[in-house]
């Protein structure tokens, strides 16, 4: 197989008329890197596919492929293969005639190209399935007879525009470990798209994460999870309870904020944002369910807050308990299950705490929305 | 996007070769075959009756003479107005619509039965009976008519046998024969597009306005008759354009007495010879018919998009 | 429809036989006329059945004529119309946004326009082109079939990019661009993804512009010069004196019709089949399973029965001879002519007597009267007393009827295989 290449996007701006799709990319993909763009339907994550791809010319900046600049290059001729959303399989082609289009339009013998196909066709645990047409297939099966004709093609590197959004549950899950199996199999550059936080952060080595044309923040997984760059990254990425309020104080990389409702409050400066914030400002301060606890001791502290239990809900693995928040907003609070029977609190007032490393504060800014 | 950049992305897309091609085949149809003959109808049909030498010479001036003609009459006859061929324009007209709502009133309760049914086998074989007439040659359909309305036709001989009447009644002469036979002629064309359309009404709409106690006639007027308007518009203007612009049912099915303005065309362009003058009367019989068609759509508010549906 | 009651049944039911007696009566009558001996075409009074129409028509030149002319204008229309109506609907996607509406006007505008008109601009056109150019008028712009298969395309390939349009409606772009992603040029994504795509509705196109040129009568009627398509010489003999032959041309249209309605429905049925198993089309058509095919469908049981009938009718037809029925008939009118005859003379010879005694000078009326009732040769006895036939009747030409000539069978050879491929081009 080949190796995976470089992708860079650089400067690129994408426009529709007046409409601005993609704003000042900056991205540097490295060969042989699951990279995933995450971000809500609309925000120019499949533009920016679309630009690799070669179906779309960037309005401004440039696109390299293995340091090769692209523009001009049609998408026949770029080391690029994408697989669609909706896996657009030739429907009226037999699998394998599908899986090897790449070699038929190269004018592959057909024993050639019989021969491949099974090859294919063993590697996605499909054999013997050659000859039926995609509509025989299940939605997991199609979805892997579409990954074989792209790699049927040796791409640089793989293009995948929400490959499972279409398949259920259970299948997605597995589907994830798949791929990614794949991707380290063959070794070649993925470029993934979604809106599911879940499928990035599984397979990804780096997340971009974007929002309306801008990309707010690329890293591995773990940062943009724990130390996002941005609101809208905070409360993308995950589930998060928001804690609007003004700097009080500034301490090293620490600050504390004055809330409304739930008193001041400890938390870590986001590491983009260190350096820039001072006393006075406007700020978001987000701390994951996952992070807060009930308090042993109920005494006021910077890291402990009391709010009125609203209602509570049994989740399986986790408890969910749900507290009147400011603006009526709701705090969440995720309690893992360790097997005893839990006492309810609803309507009464619980004292929660947290560790303030692990809650992180921002300059005010957009969330995204439910 | 400007005009440059539009082409190259054409060529980028479909590739020169076969971009190209599709490019001709639609010009050469676009600009041969539909705008340049019409243009070249109007411009024809504001020339000199000329013989074919004197074409492009001195002679060969612009002139209203034609369209005069239609109006006035030929120079020096004794009434004002070109009564004859004003007359069997109007008539023809009025034929035509007289034609188009016959042909709706018989085909709504059908196109509606059909559309909300269930389908099942005895619906396609109703379908299949609607498509075959549609499939015998015009003239045929015509003659069969002839067969039928002829003085000693299926219908005199029946009559006359039963001793319902003493003499054949002309039914040719009456144009009961080519009314029926034009009505006959476009019927599918009317009942497809209104078909099309109740096909696609929500059953449970006409199940929720009855669950309301609208009474049958209502449901229609306020329910399904709204919903299939592009359906009978379209059915419609088909219908009529056909009717208005027929030459082979009148021919074959009209009376002595009565002309179609297509008849008075053809005549200018074969036993009268008047090249010039059958492309102006042409000229008029298009522009009634678009008139009317835009007036329709207005009226209904319905786009050309809706047409051929 | 939910019809409890009987009444609305009953008046649906009713309706239905009024629509459809409308719609296909006319159609019935006609094909009987085809068996019925009179030399014009009716229905009544039955008198013999016979076949003589189906041999007066294959012996017919101009009609054989005309139908080699409909099938080479047909073919070249075909092409021509389907060739523009794909690239019409092709273009209509890719058009600037702001033209699209003038553009999809002016490509419908020929359905609207009346065939006349398409005819007579068509003609006026090329007549005009070819005066520019200098050419003779025995050039190939005022060639009949040149001219009518561009008078017909421009209508028809409306007719098809319809048909084009609502196929590409459903076309999955995106197969095109995995085409295009996958290596391919733009016209092998044309040719291996799109195209295989259009290919049902470039048959159905095909057989729509075959049919609706076949059938032209307006726009052919001012274009067709030297060479009169099929249509063209209908229209000329109805109008211009008729007898059963043109019957027996529209019964095998009609059965022809039925049979191409048929096929199309089964095929359809097993396509149907065949989507509702989830096996592919080829399985279901593969594996030739006759009970299959025929449980629960109507369409083949009639398709088989028809062709049966059809068997049958031409053996039929081989063995069984008008003649002695015609004879009959004949004679049969002859017994009541001369009745009448007596009952005239017997009447005349009264009125005689009763005028003898009055004026004696007046017998010669009853033989003036005798040479015209006795004198016809040929079947159509009866009709003369028909005064509505009689100057339909008359201007009959002679040429249609060389009935006499020898060499083929009874039944000439409108069944034989050669001429039902001429006749039937929508089944192929």
């Amino acid at each position: 197989m080949t190796k995976g290449v470089d992708v860079d996007l650089e400067n690129v701006w994408i426009r529709f008329g007046d409409f601005v799709a993609v704003r000042e990319a900056n991205v540097n993909i490295k060969g042989g890197e699951f990279f995933s763009f995450l971000g809500p339907s609309g925000c120019g994550k499949t533009t920016i596919l679309r630009s690799v791809s070669g179906f779309l010319e960037p309005s401004d900046g440039k696109v390299r492929i293995g340091g090769k600049d692209m523009a001009g290059i049609g998408p026949n001729k770029r080391p690029t293969a994408l697989i669609f959303q909706n896996l657009a399989l030739f429907p009226l082609m037999k699998v394998w005639e599908n899986i090897t289009f790449s070699m038929e339009v190269k004018g592959a013998s057909k024993a050639e190209r019989r021969k491949r196909a099974d090859e294919l066709l063993d590697m996605i645990a499909l054999p013997d399935q050659g000859d039926k047409l995609p509509s025989e297939l299940s939605g997991g099966q199609k979805q892997r007879v579409a990954i074989a004709r792209a790699l049927c093609a040796e791409p640089d590197v793989l293009l995948l525009d929400e490959p499972l959004s279409a398949l259920d549950l259970k299948l997605r899950q597995h589907m994830r470990t798949e791929l990614r199996e794949i991707q380290q199999r063959v070794g070649i550059t993925f470029i993934y798209i979604t809106h599911d936080q879940g499928e990035a952060l599984t397979m990804s080595d780096n997340v971009a994460v974007m929002r309306a044309g801008i990309i707010d923040q690329i890293g591995t997984g773990h940062s943009v999870y724990n130390d996002p760059a941005t609101p809208f990254v905070a409360s993308f990425v995950g589930e998060n309870n928001v804690f609007r309020g003004k700097i009080k104080s500034i301490d090293g990389d620490m600050a504390l904020v004055s809330t409304n409702r739930t008193g001041e409050l400890l938390a870590r400066i986001a590491t983009s944002a260190q350096g820039k914030m001072n006393v006075g400002d406007s700020a978001m301060m987000f701390i994951r369910p996952e992070a807060c606890n009930i308090a042993e001791d109920i005494s006021p502290a910077a890291n402990r807050f009391t709010a009125r239990v609203k209602h509570e809900e049994f989740e399986g693995q986790i408890y969910n308990v749900f507290l009147e928040g400011a603006e009526g907003k709701e705090i969440k609070m995720s309690l893992v299950n360790v097997g005893k029977q839990r006492q309810s609190a609803e309507d009464n007032n619980l004292t929660l705490e947290y560790m303030p490393d692990q809650a992180v504060v921002l300059p005010a800014g957009e969330l995204a929305s439910e | 996007m400007n005009i440059a950049q539009l082409f190259r992305d054409y060529f980028v897309k479909n590739g020169i070769g076969l971009g190209t091609f599709l490019l001709v085949a639609v010009l050469f149809w676009v600009v041969i075959l539909i705008i340049l003959p019409q243009l070249s109808m109007l411009d024809f049909s504001f020339r000199h009756h000329l013989p074919p030498p004197e074409m492009g010479g001195p002679k060969d001036t612009y002139t209203i003479e034609h369209y005069k003609y239609l109006v006035l009459g030929a120079p020096g006859a004794d009434t004002s107005y070109n009564v004859v061929d004003l007359g069997v324009f109007g008539r023809t007209l009025l034929a035509a619509f007289f034609v188009t709502i016959l042909d709706l009133i018989l085909c709504y309760p059908l196109a509606y039965y059909l559309g909300q049914s269930k389908g099942g086998g005895f619906i396609r074989l109703l379908v299949l009976l609607l498509i075959i007439p549609y499939w015998i040659n015009e003239i045929l359909r015509a003659f069969a008519f002839r067969i039928i309305f002829g003085d000693s036709g299926l219908i005199n001989e029946v009559m006359l046998t039963m001793g319902l009447i003493s003499d054949p009644i002309d039914f040719i002469r009456a144009n009961v024969a080519l009314y029926a036979g034009l009505g006959y002629a476009y019927i599918l064309l009317m009942i497809f597009p209104i078909y099309n359309v109740i096909e696609s009404l929500d059953r449970n709409q006409i199940e929720a306005a009855r669950d309301m106690g609208a009474s049958w006639w209502r449901i229609h007027w306020r329910v399904v008759i709204p919903y299939a308007k592009p359906g009978i518009s379209s059915g419609c203007t088909m219908v009529f354009m056909l009717s208005a612009g027929a030459l082979a049912a009148p021919q074959i099915l009209g009376g002595p007495s009565s002309l179609w303005f297509t008849q008075i065309i053809y005549q200018w362009f074969n036993t009268g010879g008047n090249w010039p003058r059958g492309a102006a009367f042409a000229v008029v019989l298009l522009v009634a018919c678009i008139v009317i068609v835009l007036g329709m759509m207005r009226l209904f508010k319905v786009k050309i998009g809706d047409i051929g549906k | 429809m939910r019809t409890n009651s009987l009444l609305p049944r009953l008046l649906i039911g009713a309706y239905l036989v009024v629509f459809f007696g409308y719609l296909l009566g006319p159609l019935i009558v006609m094909s009987i006329t085809a068996f019925n001996s009179p030399s014009f075409p009716k229905m009544t009074p039955w008198e013999c059945l016979t076949f003589e129409w189906f041999d007066v028509l294959a012996r017919d030149e101009r009609i054989l004529t005309g139908i080699e002319n409909s099938l080479i204008v047909g073919v070249g229309t075909v092409i021509l119309s389907v060739i523009m109506g794909l690239s019409g609907a092709l273009m209509l996607t890719q058009i600037w946004p702001k033209l699209r509406a003038t553009y999809y006007t002016i490509v419908i505008a020929p359905i609207l326009i009346p065939g006349v008109v398409l005819g007579i601009s068509t003609l006026v056109f090329w007549d005009r082109i070819s005066i520019m150019l200098g050419m003779s008028t025995g050039g190939i712009l005022h060639n009949g079939i040149f001219l009518t298969i561009l008078g017909q395309s421009t209508f028809i390939a409306s007719y098809c990019m319809l048909v084009f349009i609502a196929r590409l409606q459903r076309f999955d772009t995106g197969l095109t661009e995995a085409a295009l992603d996958l290596g391919a040029t733009p016209v092998q994504a044309f040719r291996k993804i799109l195209l295989p795509f259009m290919k049902p509705a470039i048959g159905s196109a095909a057989v729509l512009a075959f049919l609706a040129s076949f059938e032209n009568y307006n726009t052919t009627t001012f274009t067709f010069g030297k060479f009169p398509t099929l249509t063209i010489e209908l229209a000329q003999k109805v109008r211009y004196g008729i007898n059963p032959s043109i019957s027996a041309l529209a019964f095998i249209i009609i059965v022809l019709t039925i049979i191409g309605a048929l096929i199309h429905e089964i095929y359809r049925r097993r396509q149907q089949l065949a989507l509702a198993n989830g096996a592919p089309v080829a399985a279901v058509s593969g594996g030739f399973q006759l009970p299959k095919i025929f449980r629960g469908n109507p369409a083949a049981i009639i398709l088989v029965l028809l062709a049966l009938g059809g068997a049958s009718t031409i053996w039929f037809s081989q063995s069984y001879s008008p003649g002695v029925c015609k004879m009959d008939v004949r004679e049969q009118k002859r017994l009541i002519q001369e009745e009448r005859i007596k009952e005239i003379r017997a009447k005349r010879q009264l009125e005689l007597q009763q005028k003898q005694l009055k004026s004696p000078d007046s017998s010669g009326d009853i033989k003036s009267d005798a040479p015209v009732t006795q004198s016809p040769g040929k079947g159509a006895f009866g009709n003369v007393f028909d005064p509505g036939n009689l100057d339909k009747a008359a201007p009959k030409s002679e040429t249609e009827k060389p009935a006499e000539s020898p060499g083929k069978g009874a039944f000439g050879d409108v069944f034989a295989p050669k001429n039902l491929d001429k006749a039937t081009p929508k089944d192929d």
